[in-house]
C-alpha cells in the first residue's frame, strides 16, 4: 500500500514542477505591468539620466522582459531569489528569517481550528433536531460570516486593550531574547531550556492563531454536522443500534470514520487559504512572518522579494493539499483503487 | 480537476440537511436581502442621510465617542475619528465602495467564470483540459496573495480593485458551474435540442445556462459577500482605492494607529462589514435552499 502512496506522491509532485513555473511566470508577467519605475524608487531623487541607466543595467531591466524572466528563474531554481531592493539584503535570507514564524503559527492555528471544527461538527449533529439547533445555525452563519482579520483586531480590542489579559504585538515580551538555532522560536526555546520564553511565545501566538482558526472552524463543523447527517440513517448505523452500542460509540467509531472524509477534503483547501490569512493577521499582530514580510514588500513595490514570497506562498498551497489528499487516501481505502 | 477543489456536493453539504429546527429558507433569504438592501439604500443616498462631509476636519473634535457615551456629543451620532472627521458619515459613504465592488467584481467574476465554465463543461476534451489547468493554476495562490499582487501590477484604484477581484475570484464560479455542466450535458433534453437543430450556442443559452442559473445565482450573493471582505483587506493594508474615498478598511486601519483612543473607530466599521457579509450570506444560503430543487426535495424528506 505504501507503494501506492509514495506513487500518488511521485505523480503529483511531478505536476506540482510545471505549476510552479506557471506561478512564476504568471507573477512574473504580473508585476511587469506596473505603472510606476521599481528603478525611480532605489534611487536617489538627483540621480542623473546616466546613474539611472547604470543601475537599470545592473539590475536586467534594459532586456526584454523573456530575458529578464529567464535569468530571473535560472537564478532562482538554484535558490537565489535576488536582494530585496528596500531592505539591501538577499530576497532568501528575508524569507528564511521569516518563514519559520509562520509555519509555527499556521500549525497551531490549524490545530486548534481542527479541534473547534470537529468538536464543534460533533455537538451541532448532537443537537439535531432540538431547539438549539436554530441558534448554533444562526451563530455559526454569524462567525463564517467574519474574516480572520476581523477577529483579529477584535480579538485584540478584547483580550488586549479591554481586558488587557493577553500580549497582541510581536513574538516574545519585550527585553526577552533567544538565541537562533533552528528559526522555529518554539524549539529554539526548548533547545535553551528557556520555559518561561516558551511561554511568551505561546502567548503571542494564541490571539493570531485563534483569529486563523476561527476563520477556518465553522465551514468545517457545517460540513462535518451535514456528513453525520448523511450517514444517520445508513444501514450500519442501525446495526449498531440494534446491537445497543452506546450513541457516544456510534458516533465516534461509526458515524465519524465514515463521515470524516469530506471535512479532510476541504481541510485542505481550507488550511491552504489559512495559509493566506497569515497575510493580515501577521500584519495586525506584528508578527514577524512572511505575510509581514509580504505586505511590507508591497508597500515598498519591492519586486524581488513580492515574486519570491508568492513562491513560497504556491509551493505552501501545493505541499498542504499534497499531505491532505496522502492522509485521506492513507484513511480511506475506497480511494486507492487503481483508475 | 484534481479531487481537491470545493465542490458542488460540498457545497451542498455545507447547507444542512434537514431543515426541522433550522430558519425556514425564505426566512433566511428574507432577512439577508433586506440587510443588503438597507446598507445599498445608504449607499445611493450617502449624500443625504450622511449628517456632514466624509472628508470634512475638525482637529478640534477628535476621538469622540458615539453620542451616546460619556463625553460623546449628538452633532457626531458614532463619533469621529484621529482627524475629526465624522464616523457615521465615513461609514455611510464606506458603503459605496464595499456595494459597487460587491456587485461590479461579484458579476464581473459571474461572467468570467461562467463562461468558462460552459465551454470546459459542454465541449470537455482540450477546452476542459485548459480550462482546469488554468484553474488548478489559479488555487495555487492564496486569494488573498494573489490579488494584492495583481493590485501591485495594475496600481491602486477602484477599477483596479474590481478587475483584481474578478481575476482572482472567477474560479470560484468555474470550478462550482463547471461540475453542473457535466452533469447537465448528459441529459437527454440537451442531446433533444441538438437532435431538433440547436446550434451549440443556442443549446448552451437556451438549455444549459437556465439549468445552472440557480447555482449561479446563489454563488454569485456569497461571492458580493467575499468581494467586501476582500475590498475591506486591500483598503486595510492601503492598496485600494485612493486616499480621498472612505472606505471600511481605511477607517480600521486609521483607528488603528490609535488603538487606545480609537476603539469606537475600530468597532463600527467591522460591525458594517460583517453585517454586509452577513446579509450577502444570508441571502445566498436562503436562496441555495429555494432555488435548489434537490435540496428542496432533502429538506421535504
Amino acid at each position: 500500500m505504501n507503494g501506492g502512496l509514495l506513487g500518488v506522491a511521485l505523480r503529483r509532485v511531478a505536476i506540482a514542477i510545471p505549476l510552479i513555473f506557471l506561478v512564476a511566470v504568471l507573477v512574473f508577467v504580473v508585476l511587469r505591468l506596473i505603472p510606476s519605475d521599481p528603478i525611480a524608487m532605489s534611487v536617489p531623487p538627483n540621480a542623473t539620466r546616466d546613474e539611472i541607466e547604470a543601475l537599470r543595467r545592473e539590475m536586467g531591466l534594459h532586456l526584454p522582459i523573456l530575458d529578464q524572466f529567464a535569468i530571473w528563474f535560472g537564478k532562482a531554481i538554484v535558490g537565489d531569489f535576488g536582494r530585496s531592493i528596500a531592505f539591501t539584503q538577499p530576497v532568501l535570507r528575508l524569507i528564511g528569517q521569516s518563514l519559520p514564524a509562520t509555519i509555527e503559527l499556521v500549525v497551531l492555528a490549524a490545530i486548534f481550528a481542527t479541534i473547534l471544527g470537529l468538536s464543534g461538527g460533533l455537538a451541532m449533529y448532537q443537537m439535531r433536531g432540538r431547539a438549539g439547533e436554530t441558534a448554533t445555525d444562526l451563530v455559526s452563519t454569524l462567525v463564517m460570516s467574519i474574516p480572520e482579520f476581523l477577529w483579529a483586531i477584535f480579538f485584540i480590542l478584547l483580550f488586549g486593550v479591554a481586558l488587557n489579559v493577553l500580549p497582541f504585538t510581536g513574538r516574545l515580551d519585550s527585553g526577552m531574547t533567544v538565541g537562533r538555532h533552528t528559526g522555529f522560536l518554539l524549539i529554539d526555546c526548548l533547545i535553551e531550556g528557556r520555559f518561561a520564553a516558551l511561554g511568551s511565545a505561546l502567548l503571542h501566538m494564541l490571539l493570531p492563531a485563534l483569529a486563523l482558526a476561527l476563520g477556518t472552524a465553522p465551514l468545517l463543523m457545517r460540513v462535518l454536522r451535514s456528513s453525520l447527517l448523511e450517514v444517520t440513517n445508513e444501514d450500519y448505523m442501525v446495526m449498531a443500534r440494534l446491537r445497543g452500542f452506546p450513541e457516544r460509540q456510534i458516533l465516534l467509531r461509526h458515524a465519524f470514520k465514515n463521515a470524516f472524509l469530506p471535512t479532510l477534503n476541504l481541510m485542505g483547501v481550507q488550511f491552504s487559504f489559512l495559509f493566506g490569512g497569515t497575510l493580515l493577521v501577521e500584519v495586525i499582530y506584528s508578527y514577524p512572518g512572511i505575510g509581514n514580510l509580504m505586505v511590507e514588500a508591497v508597500r515598498n513595490t519591492d519586486l524581488p522579494i513580492i515574486q519570491g514570497v508568492a513562491l513560497v506562498y504556491a509551493v505552501a498551497v501545493l505541499a498542504i493539499n499534497l499531505a491532505v489528499d496522502l492522509l485521506a487516501l492513507f484513511l480511506n481505502p475506497k480511494l486507492r483503487v487503481a483508475k | 480537476m484534481s479531487e481537491r477543489q470545493v465542490s458542488e456536493r460540498e457545497m451542498r453539504a455545507a447547507a444542512p440537511a434537514k431543515m426541522r429546527g433550522s430558519l425556514r429558507p425564505w426566512t433566511r433569504a428574507i432577512i439577508g436581502g433586506s440587510i443588503v438592501a438597507v446598507i445599498a439604500f445608504a449607499a445611493l443616498a450617502a449624500p443625504w442621510l450622511a449628517p456632514h462631509d466624509p472628508n470634512e476636519q475638525d482637529l478640534l473634535a477628535q476621538f469622540l465617542p458615539p453620542a451616546w457615551a460619556k463625553n460623546g456629543v449628538p452633532e457626531h451620532p458614532l463619533g469621529t475619528d484621529n482627524l475629526g472627521r465624522d464616523t457615521l458619515s465615513r461609514l455611510i459613504y464606506g458603503s459605496r465602495v464595499a456595494m459597487i465592488v460587491a456587485v461590479a467584481a461579484a458579476s464581473g467574476a459571474l461572467v468570467l467564470g461562467t463562461a468558462l465554465a460552459l465551454l470546459a463543461g459542454y465541449f470537455g476534451g482540450w477546452v476542459d483540459w485548459i480550462v482546469s489547468r488554468l484553474v488548478e493554476l489559479w488555487l495555487c495562490f492564496p486569494p488573498v496573495v494573489l490579488s494584492l499582487i495583481l493590485i501591485v501590477g495594475f496600481g491602486v484604484g477602484l477599477g483596479n480593485v474590481i478587475l483584481a477581484i474578478i481575476l482572482v475570484d472567477w474560479t470560484r464560479f468555474c470550478r462550482v458551474v463547471r461540475s453542473e455542466v457535466l452533469v447537465v450535458r448528459r441529459q437527454d433534453y440537451i442531446d433533444a435540442a441538438r437532435l431538433s437543430g440547436f446550434s451549440h450556442l443556442r443549446t448552451l443559452r437556451r438549455e444549459v445556462l437556465p439549468a445552472v442559473a440557480p447555482l449561479v445565482i446563489t454563488v454569485l450573493s456569497l461571492e458580493m459577500g467575499i468581494a467586501v471582505i476582500v475590498e475591506a483587506i486591500l483598503s486595510f493594508v492601503g492598496m485600494s482605492v485612493e486616499s480621498t474615498i472612505p472606505a471600511w478598511g481605511v477607517m480600521i486601519a486609521d483607528a488603528r494607529k490609535d488603538i487606545y483612543q480609537a476603539v469606537w473607530g475600530m468597532v463600527l466599521p467591522i460591525l458594517a462589514i460583517t453585517i454586509t457579509v452577513l446579509g450577502f450570506n444570508l441571502l445566498g444560503d436562503g436562496l441555495r435552499r429555494v432555488l435548489d430543487p434537490k435540496l428542496r426535495q432533502r429538506a421535504i424528506v
